[in-house]
């Protein structure tokens, strides 16, 4: 390896953040002051990352469950319901073939 | 500061002129200057800082002294001179006040659309970590040597040292690159 060859690589021009003439511009227009190129994201905002991450599924999460446990409470009344409208249906079905009974006795009495 | 509109596609005016201009008042030239030399400013002060946010505000304030020192700029050579003497003395005193941060390099960061070398991108992040291990004196001989292909006569009159001391110092620093470069495998040392 020719290091002064590989220095000469590494150690290449390099060019600033985009706009850096217009913050240099502006920083002389503002007296000296500071002018932030975009920020990378800041060692905080890497850290602050993966807890508001999990923050967001535990309380995704948590809606979720809700959300489950009221559909499925929702279907259990149906459920309900359809078998309370079963019963009722049936009861009917009962009390209307009780009635063509007694009138298919009673004709027959009355043919002999 | 007055504003001087340059239509886009005029031809480029001689460095000459642009500091000539730029003196009179005209921030078109200046910002012409600015985005000339950035990159050589830009580029020592990120070498030797070894962080993108400090060498933004070191450069940005190498410029900021250069507006305020437009008279005292006698030529284009002289400016590249002044420009490349005043960010190696800023750096040097920037690694020795507070404001200083030791920050780990992000050399993944590129200019958007920038197409990526052909080359093995962690050598060059390991050289650049080595170098910015050197001393301040000695990083900034190194920095000036790679970076602007310097010769040793021009880089004693930006640092201000005698050049045996620059030659020492380049020296000294190489060696101890390729001792360093030995002991994780990259060279063999002769």
């Amino acid at each position: 390896m020719n290091l002064e060859h590989e220095l000469q690589h590494a150690l290449k021009r390099k060019s600033p953040a985009s706009g850096f003439d217009e913050r240099v511009l502006r920083r002389i227009a503002s007296g000296g002051t500071i002018q932030a190129p975009p920020p990378p994201p800041a060692r905080w905002a890497r850290r602050a990352l993966p807890v508001a991450a999990s923050l967001a599924l535990a309380i995704g999460g948590s809606y979720y469950v809700q959300q489950q446990r009221h559909k499925q409470a929702q279907a259990e009344q149906a459920a309900r319901d359809v078998v309370l409208a079963l019963r009722i249906a049936s009861e009917k079905v009962s009390a209307v073939q009780v009635k063509v009974q007694e009138i298919s006795h009673h004709e027959r009495q009355v043919d002999y | 500061m007055q504003t001087a509109a340059a239509p886009a596609n005029a031809p480029r005016a001689l460095a000459d002129d642009l500091v000539a201009q730029a003196r009179a008042g005209s921030e078109a030239a200046f910002a012409e200057i600015v985005r000339e030399h950035q990159s050589m400013v830009f580029g020592l002060a990120y070498h030797f800082l070894q962080s993108w946010s400090q060498a933004e505000e070191l450069a940005q304030e190498v410029f900021v002294a250069l507006y305020q020192n437009l008279a005292r700029i006698e030529s284009p050579r002289h400016l590249v001179f002044w420009l490349r003497r005043v960010t190696s003395n800023r750096c040097i005193d920037w690694v020795r006040s507070p404001r200083f941060r030791r920050e780990v390099p992000i050399d993944e960061l590129h200019e958007p659309g920038a197409m990526p070398r052909l080359r093995d991108p962690m050598l060059d992040a390991l050289l650049r970590r080595l170098v910015a291990e050197l001393p301040p004196r000695p990083r900034m001989v190194v920095t000036l040597r790679f970076q602007e292909d310097l010769d040793l006569a021009d880089i004693a009159a930006i640092v201000d040292m005698p050049l045996n001391t620059v030659k020492s110092h380049l020296r000294r620093s190489l060696e101890a690159l390729r001792r360093k470069l030995a002991e994780r495998g990259h060279i063999h040392e002769s």
